[in-house]
């Protein structure tokens, strides 16, 4: 690590956390939001011509389970790395500058990571068992949550950076 | 609730870790509520001294704040943990009856509560 704060600065360094954080997280909402479009309005038949939605939910979503999973851990355990500069460079300031609501939101951004980790055993679980019938419903409905829950994060965590990030 | 699931060794189809997963989700949202509302987190993180105390522990002067999300996180996984793997253990008939609509539904609840606690944020 020192060797690395030698060659780039500690803002730097905080930067390409947060860029990197910021790529598997966009990385985690385009596998999500394909595999909650492809439960959410399957594709019934093949024939025809095939637009850009169609195709776009025409994914097949349990290819996407594990990597998802991957994803959103890697995405949460950067996070709650840079979370420990956020509450001292970030969010103080921001408390100084009045932007109550926003810091809010970001408090309720954690919240919300957590809940979604909690999921993702049993989303792993339900994809793996993609074919039983028995877990069509709550398949569906995790799915579905956990992309609501990922776009929240992300556009949270997009305002917060607009509000002020590392840099 | 897992009547037609496979019987193989492998993780993806294994009824024990059906069972346990379930368990884990429905725990997840009761568990860190309870955690966040009860003040229990398994340790306290203070990044300005990097320091960390056992359970809960109050920002001290000129130390900088103190982080117990980490701590709720920590808590919370353990007690999820504990619950799936004693679910595991259950015998099939009962396992079988926890329904699945409380692995989506209960998120909905914790997060309202949340963002009750966070009210301070709201109308500061």
């Amino acid at each position: 690590m020192d060797i690395l704060l030698d060659t780039i600065s500690v803002n730097t360094f905080w930067t390409i956390l947060l860029i990197v954080h910021a790529l598997l997280a966009v990385a985690t909402l385009g596998a999500l939001t394909h595999q909650a479009m492809s439960v959410a309005m399957p594709v019934r038949r093949a024939a025809g011509p095939r637009g850009f939605i169609t195709r776009f939910r025409a994914v097949q979503g349990a290819g996407y389970a594990t990597a998802v999973c991957v994803l959103w851990v890697v995405t949460m355990i950067l996070g709650a790395w840079i979370y420990t500069k956020y509450r001292i460079a970030i969010r103080i300031p921001l408390e100084r500058t009045g932007y109550w609501k926003t810091l809010g939101f970001f408090e309720l951004k954690e919240h919300v990571a957590v809940l979604g980790l909690g999921l993702l055993p049993v989303y792993w679980y339900f994809w793996q068992n993609a074919k039983n019938p028995d877990f069509d419903s709550a398949r569906k409905a995790v799915t579905i949550l956990l992309a609501a829950m990922c776009w929240f994060n992300f556009l949270v965590g997009h305002v917060l950076n607009n509000a002020r990030g590392f840099g | 609730m897992m009547a037609r699931r496979a019987k193989t060794s492998s993780l993806g189809t294994s009824e024990a870790f059906g069972t346990f997963a379930v368990v884990f989700a429905i725990a997840t949202p009761i568990v860190y509520v309870a955690s966040e509302l009860g003040g229990w987190p398994l340790f306290t993180y203070h990044p300005g001294v990097n320091r960390i105390d056992f359970g809960w522990a109050a920002a001290r002067a000129n130390e900088g704040p103190a982080m117990y999300w980490y701590g709720w996180i920590a808590s919370t996984l353990i007690a999820a943990a504990l619950l799936g793997w004693l679910a595991s253990l259950l015998p099939r008939r009962i396992s079988d009856k926890i329904p699945l609509f409380l692995i989506w539904l209960l998120p909905l609840p914790a997060l309202a509560i949340l963002a009750y606690v966070l009210m301070p944020f709201w109308t500061h």
